[in-house]
């Protein structure tokens, strides 16, 4: 409540490799599917991939203050619903039934035609043709270490567990006063206006408790997600954080100490005057990386290539090896259980 | 009955009417005293989150100046009226950034005493009864504390009325005098404190405007 909370017991942390996604979203399915269909939750996403650079979800995404500077916390705003994308209509009835021929048409509460959602500037990205580029970028809570969310609420309505560093909403203490989202420098939290309390990813902690990785790990194709407890020593987050140094922390300026940790894009090589390759100049601009996973990603992406080229010449790299995981288990650390072989209970809804 | 500024909340005994409790703009109010009580923005430097002190601390709350209230026992019922301006009103809660105009009246659980400021101790506890315009059920809440409210599960007893008329907020919470909570029977005399919380100045929380220190509430015995 308004100070610095201790560290937990054990902390528990995601690597995502942004070489490897696909923007597909069937973690923000996955997710979507199992948490989120509730009353009040339609515009939710809980888990949000966007192609970056762009404007993220909500829009400018890490321009609405939160986290800390110097220590101290920094103001921060809570944009409004259409800022993220509401949970649009379609006018299906129309489309179908009707005898004109007219196109599906996404509206907003009011009517309106949106001007903002999800991903909305998909795979636009920056950079000047040829030297074009994007990535995307997967966004859930990243169960940060100085929890701003949790230290900003002034009724303990957040809490952390223990035995791994999850933050969670006490749905029962929380009042709605939202100082929690306004607090968050990555937007992470929303606000069910149907029951007036804030929701956000709870890292899937029912799965984890049976032994299950995260819906968001689980189902993704690219194998993009790598998911363990930070104290253990074989484990990937300590090995690709702690021991190749090659996943860093979104904005760490924001200073919540996040534990969700992203392996740079890498992107191909910027094209010289003639139109080829020119191996020596990246195309995805330094300043720009350096701004959103700080001052290492220079050396993190040199490792990358180094290892890279490593494998190239037939040798062999642990590096390599646990980025790919060929065995998509390596990526679920102790979470390998298969849900579809737990003894379920019946569904009460 | 004229509004006279006051710290004395002195309750009228009224003949229940056959049109069933005493609404925000029933008639029956006009045999009531109400006062004008003024209200002063609660102290930043004591709200208990570094995050609100530093975002408010170049920001107004506490913007209300004054409520009316009166008090009146009805039917063995007591009913409690706010009135306060709110030139910018918020119904309802229908955005991210959207936060619903709110009020409160607080007692000591005990009906005696307990420190207002810090909204009661382990001790002294105190209880409020939390109307937030778009609900139709009060909050019944008890603190021991700053940042320690916690919200009792209904029944409790306490059932909130409110209506939106001429630029301002009518609020009624009534009770009924031999409700379990805060012993407020006919012929005591209780301490009370009046919260409000502007939405449309995103007030909420610790954020609002209060009386500083206790009124007293006269029951008619
Ligand atoms: S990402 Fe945001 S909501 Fe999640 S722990 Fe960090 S500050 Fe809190
Ligand atoms: S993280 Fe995986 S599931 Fe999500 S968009 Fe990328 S590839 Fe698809």
């Amino acid at each position: 409540m308004g100070t610095a909370t201790s560290r937990p017991a054990r902390q528990l942390a995601m690597v995502f490799d942004l070489n490897k996604c696909l923007g597909c979203q069937s973690c923000s399915i996955a997710c979507k599917t199992l948490w989120t269909d509730g009353p009040g939750m339609e515009s939710m996403w809980w888990n949000i991939v966007n192609t970056m650079p762009g404007g993220g979800t909500p829009r400018d995404v890490f321009s609405h203050g939160g986290g800390y500077r110097d220590g101290q916390p920094v103001p921060g705003k809570f944009p409004a619903q259409r800022e993220y994308g509401e949970a649009w209509d379609f006018d299906q009835q129309a489309v179908f039934s009707g005898s004109e021929r007219i196109p599906l048409h996404p509206r907003e509460r009011d009517g309106s035609t949106p001007s903002w959602g999800p991903n909305w500037d998909e795979d636009l990205g920056g950079g000047v043709y040829p030297d074009s580029f994007f990535f995307y970028l997967q966004q859930i809570c990243a169960n940060c270490s100085k929890p701003a969310c949790l230290e900003a609420c002034p009724r303990e309505g957040l809490y952390r567990r223990e035995e791994d560093g999850i933050i969670l909403i006490d749905e029962e203490r929380c009042n709605g006063y939202r100082f929690c989202a306004e607090a968050c420098p990555y937007k992470r939290i929303y606000f069910n206006p149907q029951r007036a309390v804030a929701q956000k990813c709870i890292a899937c902690y029912p799965r984890l408790e049976a032994g299950v990785a995260p819906a968001c790990v689980r189902q993704c194709p690219g194998r993009v997600r790598h998911i363990d407890y930070m104290d253990n020593k074989e484990g990937h987050p300590h090995k690709l954080v702690n021991e190749w140094k090659v996943a860093l922390p979104l904005r760490p300026d924001f200073g919540t100490e996040p534990n969700v940790f992203y392996v740079p894009p890498l992107a191909p090589s910027a094209f010289n005057e003639g139109g080829e390759f020119d191996d020596t100049k990246r195309r995805i601009p330094a300043e720009y990386l350096r701004e959103m996973f700080g001052p290492g990603v220079d050396a993190a992406l040199e490792t990358i290539e180094r290892e890279r080229e490593k494998t190239t010449r037939g040798e062999s790299s642990e590096l390599m090896d646990i980025l790919i995981s060929r065995d998509w288990n390596d990526l679920m650390g102790p979470f390998t259980q298969n849900p579809a072989e737990l003894i379920r209970p019946p569904v009460t809804r | 009955m004229t509004a006279v500024t006051a710290s004395r909340i002195v309750g009228a005994r009224i003949a229940p009417t056959k049109d069933g409790p005493l609404g925000p703009l029933s008639a029956g109010w006009g045999a009531a005293v109400e006062v004008e009580v003024p209200l002063e923005p609660t102290p930043l430097e004591v709200q208990p989150s570094a995050y609100v002190r530093t975002a408010w601390a170049d920001r107004k709350h506490g913007a209300t100046p004054s409520v009316r209230a009166a008090a009146a026992v009805a039917g063995g019922v007591l009913h409690v009226r706010l009135r306060w301006k709110a030139l910018n009103p918020r119904p309802a809660i229908t955005d991210n950034n959207v936060f619903a105009d709110a009020c409160a009246v607080l007692f000591p659980l005990d009906g005696k005493g307990a420190e207002l400021a810090t909204m009661g101790d382990a001790a002294h506890p105190v209880q409020a009864w939390h109307w937030r315009a778009g609900t139709a059920i009060p909050f019944v809440i008890q603190a021991t504390g700053l940042g320690t409210v916690t919200r009792q599960a209904p029944p409790h007893g306490v059932s909130v009325e409110a209506t939106w008329n001429a630029d301002e907020w009518s609020v009624v919470f009534s009770r009924p005098l031999e409700e379990q909570g805060v012993p407020i029977r006919g012929g005591a005399t209780v301490p009370i404190g009046i919260a409000v919380w502007q939405g449309a100045l995103e007030e909420r929380a610790g954020l609002k405007s209060h009386t500083p220190g206790w009124l007293t509430l006269e029951v008619p015995a």
